[in-house]
């Protein structure tokens, strides 16, 4: 018999007597009385290791009053989750694309950056996608001629590859098709294709959709790209020498913005744009005289894309020469005042509903100020559940399918969605690069194959005024109101 | 002919100058011109009244040493005829008088090279030299060290230049000249003599210029130095200096010497507190210490047995206990938007890397975020969660954490880690035996637990679990040379079915467990496995760790490896010159050997073909040799940038890590911008390296600007996942222990090195050579190996029972003092804190108050205070 003390995590116990003619087996049951660790899971550490149920003492050479370190815990054994979690690494490209937050960039197939970054603005469009998935192979009609088709068909597929993958897309299908159909994108100069015109690009693809669009022959939306794009403009034509005054109307795809030497800001461009001269034939003095076209805007889109005019063609040098002024434009753009008389009664009533809810989230933030602590609760729930009603209706547009006018309301209030930008002194050469917000709300540089994360700020920044990259198209999305 | 010509120019010169002179000096200068003329008068009286008057106007002007003194500059025509009529002159008292004068004459008269002022002085009547003034002295210095090595060659007898040397010695010694007499004695190789010439007042001086000279020295001669400078502060008592030179000569014998020499236990004790920073094993016995209580109280300091208690005695002091997560280490709510948005898939690598951020910031605290927070309602605690939120040999980094969080509390860790013990899953197994290693790392106990609980998984099948068991001992038993574990390892490394990977760890856990030993044994064993791997084997990147192994063995041991190296020739030259490499930078390690470092840069620049590998460690050497001392330091950073510029790309891959061990935990500015734009390299491998080696400079600093820079990179590279991954470990480097630890192997203000911290890091930076293999593919885990450089960079201060004591100190950037006369300050803008207290790198700290005297010269680590008997409390 001798004593010796065992070391048990920060416990030291005194004198345990050891029974040196049982096996060790016992001593464990001991020790299992005073720490409550079952036998088989102690650790007692002895000289040459663990000590072992059935150990001999006497060859153990354990001495008198030695201590002895024990290890092992009563406590609970880990078991590993039935279900172990999925790892981003392993899951499926497409899925692996929602964890990003972000779709693919696409490869440069040789000065196709205006392409790429025309397809990246395009892509940012939900119903354009949910329209293009609509439309079917078989559902082509007469009306549409076999090079459209196709060109709707591989947009339809590159925007689908876009969604699916994480790595940059090649779009060579996209590419050969657009070149087919308009062979003007196909031009060599020396040997490579030269740069294009993204603006060009941009209003063939959309007239293509719009074309291909419209005939499916689904009965819901036949104008799909006209609601989606759009844009009614109804013009007084005034002739100051004859008097004479005529109104027309028409259907364009952009809103221009002139650029001259008073123009600081994108409204002060499209009010310009909207003002024209033009010589025609005047039956009244039976010669050309000079008329002034006035034109507001009487039917919104859902998304008002605006070019900003910064070519001109200039003969000297044979190409099209960028305008460098710096034309700030807002995150959120107010139309209303280019809007014709009719379209602003309608806007009226919603625009007030707007602005009330906007109200009332200032004014119960500001009542929440000073309201002290007395009954905080109760105004705390109400404001949040105000804000959430007053949140809903300007986030949530419906991404299925296109909206019409009878499920929301247009407000004339527009949101920046997406930037197309050029960088360089020519339309024909240097580098487009996207700019687009994401569902998430972050923004995103599309430069080419490269998706970068870029901030909210920087996107204003784009405005001109130097040689980094400037705005050329812009997209806004309409804030709607349901009805 | 154009001589004489010159000297009559020079007289007429010298008679123009004459009007200028004031009457005083005229008077001056023509009693010299008497005196000489007297001298070699024909009667003796006569000249030698004329000697002695011309020896008291010298000795009264050379006094002061502000300008030439004017009695040597008239005399200065007389030379010639003084010099002429001492050889017609016959041997007398007269004629050593005028020797003497001669010799005084001939500091400034005797051509370059022809000692006569020696040669006077050896014929002159010898005397008290001092009275000839300091200047005197001093050439007549450098005449012998001259003539020294002329005799030397010559082989003729050198006893009148010794009787010489002690006297000047004896003057330069009185005269606060210690640094002239070290240099002397160094010359005529006799540094003996020094012991008889220190007392009290200049010891310190003395030794302070022997052991920082000792730095610059070739071959033997520096231990010489070393040895006299041990036996000096050993005579007066100084241990804590005589244990450090000890330490440094890596002397057993000295340092129980020292034990043996000192009764005092508190003293002790504080001998303890070093040996345990220097990180080696050491039994003591009854010689040492007489009392039973006593040793098994000084015994438990040196097993580090109460560094964990010190340490978050610490981390109290200083608040920062809280445990901190990942996310409050990346800081991405500074990161505008640009932080990947989907959070909502986990993503492994990801996961992995917030494992290992969350070891290295909570080391040694006990608590943190992921793994030890307490089970909640779910069947498993989360810190099972957690452990499954990694994927396969991510298990094995995640158990290991809890080993690194629980570091050096051996206690609660193996309570701890048990529950990993009984999970089926063989990567976490593996990960809770390399836990076990981690905790015990540095920490020794008389029960051996890790030996215990890891000796019985080193056999078994699964692969994993052996490296985990067998990584862990050699982390727990850095430097322990047990006999027990080699006699377990050992077959390992010859058995010819063990996968390469076991076999590369177990050379590495022998080298660790051996590190600086010379083994034979285990260099043999190591040595064999190297020739009996196939060809194909050895060019798989693990298969450089036994070369490192090897090298290890031999660690700042110099020459003794050279047997080796010959017998590395013989290798397959897959791996034969990396392993010459490996071997070279290892054992010149941390000696500062310029020739090593030279022949280093040579392999370096030289365009190799392709496949070949051994630049890495070469540039890798070059840090390790280089990093001794602040001057060879950085010189080695700008010879880097040169390589940088005209390297091959695998050159330029090891350069960033070389920088980040040449300034481990040491963020200099110019290292740090070099880094951070080799982060933003077009070759990813140099961007990873970059930025670990950002991690590593900024080690356990905080260091505000570094953590810019890395959050900037985290953004940057959000969509690299390898590169991100190392940004984020280097985020948890820069944040290692919340800002209390360092890796830095060196300590007592740079004066020591530790060997396994050492090799700790050198392990980590080879691992790194391979980045994509070995860091960011399944042996990340090997980032551990940091642990055993993981030291707390803190000013602890207990009294004698080794409870902590609260003391006014301040702390300043390090002055260099060394050589300069009296007592110069040896702090330069420091501030008073009360203790505990951090020190950076280049910090030393002074105690700011009389009332207790520190029982270590060097406040660093632990210090004991022992209260001042002379101390009275001031009234105001």
């Amino acid at each position: 018999m001798i004593t010796v003390s065992v070391k048990w995590q920060k416990e030291l116990f005194q004198a345990v007597e050891i029974d040196t003619s049982q096996p060790a087996y016992v001593f464990k049951c001991q020790l299992y009385d005073l720490t409550g660790v079952p036998p088989e899971r102690q650790k007692i550490m002895v000289k040459g290791g663990l000590l072992k149920d059935d150990a001999d003492w006497s060859t153990l050479g354990v001495k008198q009053g030695q201590k002895l370190m024990m290890m092992g815990t009563a406590d609970e054994i880990i078991k590993a989750p039935e279900k172990g979690p999925v790892f981003m690494e392993d899951l499926p490209e497409e899925e692996q694309v929602v964890a990003l937050g972000h779709s693919a960039g696409l490869f440069n197939l040789g000065n196709t950056c205006y392409m790429n970054s025309t397809v990246q603005c395009l892509h940012s469009v939900p119903e354009l996608k949910s329209a293009l998935i609509q439309y079917s192979h078989s559902g082509r009609s007469n009306e549409v001629d076999q090079t459209s088709h196709m060109l709707t068909i591989a947009t339809r597929d590159l925007f689908n590859e876009l969604d699916k993958s994480v790595k940059p897309v090649a779009p060579m299908q996209f590419w050969m098709v657009l070149r087919k159909k308009y062979p003007q994108f196909g031009q060599l100069h020396n040997g490579v294709f030269m740069q294009q015109d993204a603006e060009e690009c941009w209003t063939q693809l959309l007239y293509t959709l719009s074309q291909s669009l419209s005939s499916t022959g689904s009965s819901e939306n036949p104008d799909t790209m006209k609601a989606l794009f759009g844009i009614e403009l109804v013009s007084r034509v005034h002739c100051q020498e004859s008097g004479e005054e005529s109104s027309e109307t028409e259907s364009v795809y952009s809103l221009k913005c002139h650029i001259s030497q008073e123009v600081n800001h994108l409204h002060e461009g499209l009010k310009h744009a909207l003002k024209s001269e033009l010589e025609k034939a005047s039956p009244s003095l039976g010669r050309s005289a000079i008329y002034l076209k006035e034109s507001r805007i009487n039917g919104l889109p859902r998304y008002l894309t605006v070019q900003f005019v910064r070519f001109f063609w200039k003969r000297e040098s044979n190409q099209k020469v960028k305008i460098l002024r710096k034309v700030d434009y807002p995150l959120e753009l107010d139309i209303y005042d280019l809007c014709s008389d009719d379209l602003r009664k309608k806007l009226e009533a919603p625009r007030k509903i707007l602005r009330d809810e906007e109200g009332k989230k200032l004014g119960l933030k500001a009542s929440e100020k000073s309201s002290g602590s007395k009954d905080n609760d109760v105004k705390m729930s109400d404001a949040e559940g105000s804000s959430n009603r007053s949140g809903e209706p300007s986030i949530a547009t419906s991404e299925e399918g296109v909206p019409s006018d009878s499920g929301t309301q247009m407000t004339g209030i527009y949101d920046l969605v997406a930037v197309l930008t050029h960088k360089g002194r020519s339309a024909d050469s240097g580098h487009y690069v996207a700019w687009v917000k994401q569902e998430s709300g972050k923004w995103i540089e599309f430069d080419d194959d490269s998706p970068i994360a870029q901030r909210e700020e920087d996107i204003t920044k784009l405005s001109g005024g130097g040689d980094w990259h400037m705005a050329y198209i812009c997209m806004y999305k309409a804030r709607v109101l349901p009805k | 002919m154009a001589k004489d010509s010159n000297d009559t120019k020079k007289n007429k010169k010298d008679e123009k100058r004459d009007e200028d002179l004031s009457e005083e000096d005229l008077a001056l200068k023509q009693q010299l011109e008497l005196y000489v003329e007297r001298v070699q008068d024909a009667d003796p009286n006569l000249q030698k009244v004329a000697l002695e008057s011309m020896r008291q106007e010298i000795r009264t002007s050379t006094s002061s040493m502000t300008s030439v003194p004017k009695p040597l500059k008239f005399l200065r025509p007389h030379y010639g005829t003084l010099k002429a009529f001492y050889e017609t002159m016959g041997g007398s008292d007269l004629k050593k008088y005028l020797a003497d004068i001669l010799s005084v004459l001939a500091l400034t008269m005797s051509a370059e090279g022809e000692r006569e002022s020696l040669k006077y002085r050896l014929e002159g009547s010898g005397g008290d030299i001092g009275s000839w003034g300091h200047e005197y002295v001093r050439n007549l210095a450098g005449e012998i060290s001259q003539e020294y090595a002329k005799r030397q060659s010559e082989e003729v007898p050198i006893e009148d230049l010794m009787e010489l040397v002690q006297q000047i010695v004896a003057f330069h010694m009185k005269h606060n000249a210690e640094p002239e007499a070290v240099d002397l004695l160094m010359e005529v190789e006799d540094l003996d003599l020094l012991i008889e010439h220190v007392d009290s007042t200049n010891f310190r001086r003395t030794c302070l210029y022997l052991t920082s000279s000792a730095r610059y020295l070739p071959g033997p001669d520096d231990m010489l130095v070393l040895d006299i400078a041990y036996m000096i502060y050993l005579k007066f008592e100084e241990y804590p200096n005589a244990l450090q030179i000890a330490l440094f000569l890596d002397n057993m014998q000295y340092v129980k010497q020292v034990f043996t020499s000192c009764d005092d236990l508190p003293r002790k004790k504080q001998f303890c507190y070093i040996l345990a920073r220097h990180g080696i094993t050491f039994e003591l016995d009854e010689e040492m210490a007489a009392n039973d209580d006593d040793r098994e109280a000084l015994q438990d300091i040196i097993n580090n047995t109460k560094l964990s208690e010190g340490y978050l005695t610490l981390a109290r002091d200083i608040e920062v206990m809280e445990p901190k997560s990942p996310e409050d280490i990346y800081k991405a709510h500074l990161l505008d938007g640009r932080a990947s948005a989907g959070a909502t898939v986990d993503s492994a690598r990801q996961n992995l890397a917030a494992t290992f951020v969350n070891a290295f910031v909570n080391a040694g605290f006990g608590q943190d975020k992921l793994m030890t927070v307490p089970s909640d309602n779910s069947s498993s605690g989360s810190s099972a969660n957690w452990l499954f939120k990694n994927k396969e040999h991510g298990k094995t980094s995640a158990a290991a954490s809890l080993g690194m969080i629980l570091l050096w509390d051996v206690d609660s860790g193996l309570a701890q880690m048990d529950k990993y013990f009984h999970v089926s899953d063989s990567h976490v197994s593996a990960g809770a035996l390399l836990g076990v290693g981690i905790v015990n790392c540095g920490i020794k106990n008389d029960c051996d637990p890790a030996l215990a609980l890891l000796g019985e998984y080193i056999d078994k099948e699964d692969p994993s679990i052996r490296i985990g068991a067998i990584m862990g001992l050699g982390i727990a038993y850095a430097g322990a040379q047990n006999e027990q574990l080699r006699s377990k390892l050992a077959p390992i490394l010859n058995d010819a079915k063990a996968p390469l990977d076991v076999v590369a760890f177990t050379a590495i856990s022998l080298g660790l467990i051996y590190v600086g030993s010379c083994n034979e044994e285990v260099a043999q064993a190591i040595i064999f496995a190297l020739m009996d791997r196939s060809e194909s084997e050895l060019t798989e990147p693990l298969s450089r760790l036994l070369p490192l192994g090897l090298g290890l063995l031999y660690l700042g041991k110099q020459e003794s490896v050279e047997a080796t190296a010959e017998v590395s020739k013989t290798f397959n030259e897959k791996i034969r010159k990396y392993c010459d490499m490996t071997l070279l930078s290892c054992a010149y390690a941390g000696t500062g050997n310029v020739l090593k470092v030279q022949n280093l840069l040579g392999h370096c620049s030289q365009h190799l073909d392709k496949g070949e590998t051994h630049q890495g460690p070469a540039v890798l050497g070059i840090a390790m040799v280089a990093m001794a001392e602040e001057l060879g330091l950085e010189m080695a950073i700008r010879s880097l940038e040169h390589l940088l510029q005209y390297g091959e790309q695998n050159i330029r891959r090891a350069v960033p890590l070389a920088l980040g061990l040449l300034c481990i935990s040491n963020p200099k500015v110019n290292v740090m911008d070099t880094l951070s734009r080799l982060s933003h390299d077009t070759d990813s491998e140099v961007a990873m390296a970059a930025v670990m080696s950002l991690g590593l400079i900024g080690a356990g600093t905080n260091n505000a600007r570094i953590a810019g820079m890395l959050r900037n990179l985290s953004s940057y590279y959000y969509k690299d996942a390898s590169l991100l991954f190392c940004v984020r470990i280097a985020q948890g480097l820069v944040h290692m222990g919340k800002g209390l630890l360092t890796l830095n192997p060196f300590h007592s203000e740079r004066f020591l090195l530790s060997p396994t911290a050492l090799a700790g890091i050198t392990i980590m930076l080879h691992a790194c050579l391979d980045m994509k293999t070995v860091v960011v593919g399944k042996y990340h885990y090997m980032l551990y190996f940091l642990v055993l450089a993981m030291q707390p960079r803190m000013l602890m201060t207990v009294d004698e029972n080794n409870k902590p004591l609260s003391v006014p100190v301040r702390v300043g950037q390090a002055v260099d003092v060394v050589g300069q006369a009296g007592r110069p300050k040896t702090i330069t803008g420091f501030q008073t804190h009360t203790t505990p207290v951090l020190l950076a790198a280049g910090d030393r700290a002074e105690l700011a108050t009389e009332k207790y005297i520190p029982l270590s010269p060097i406040l660093e680590g632990f210090v004991i205070l022992k209260e001042n008997p002379d101390y009275r409390e001031e009234d105001h």
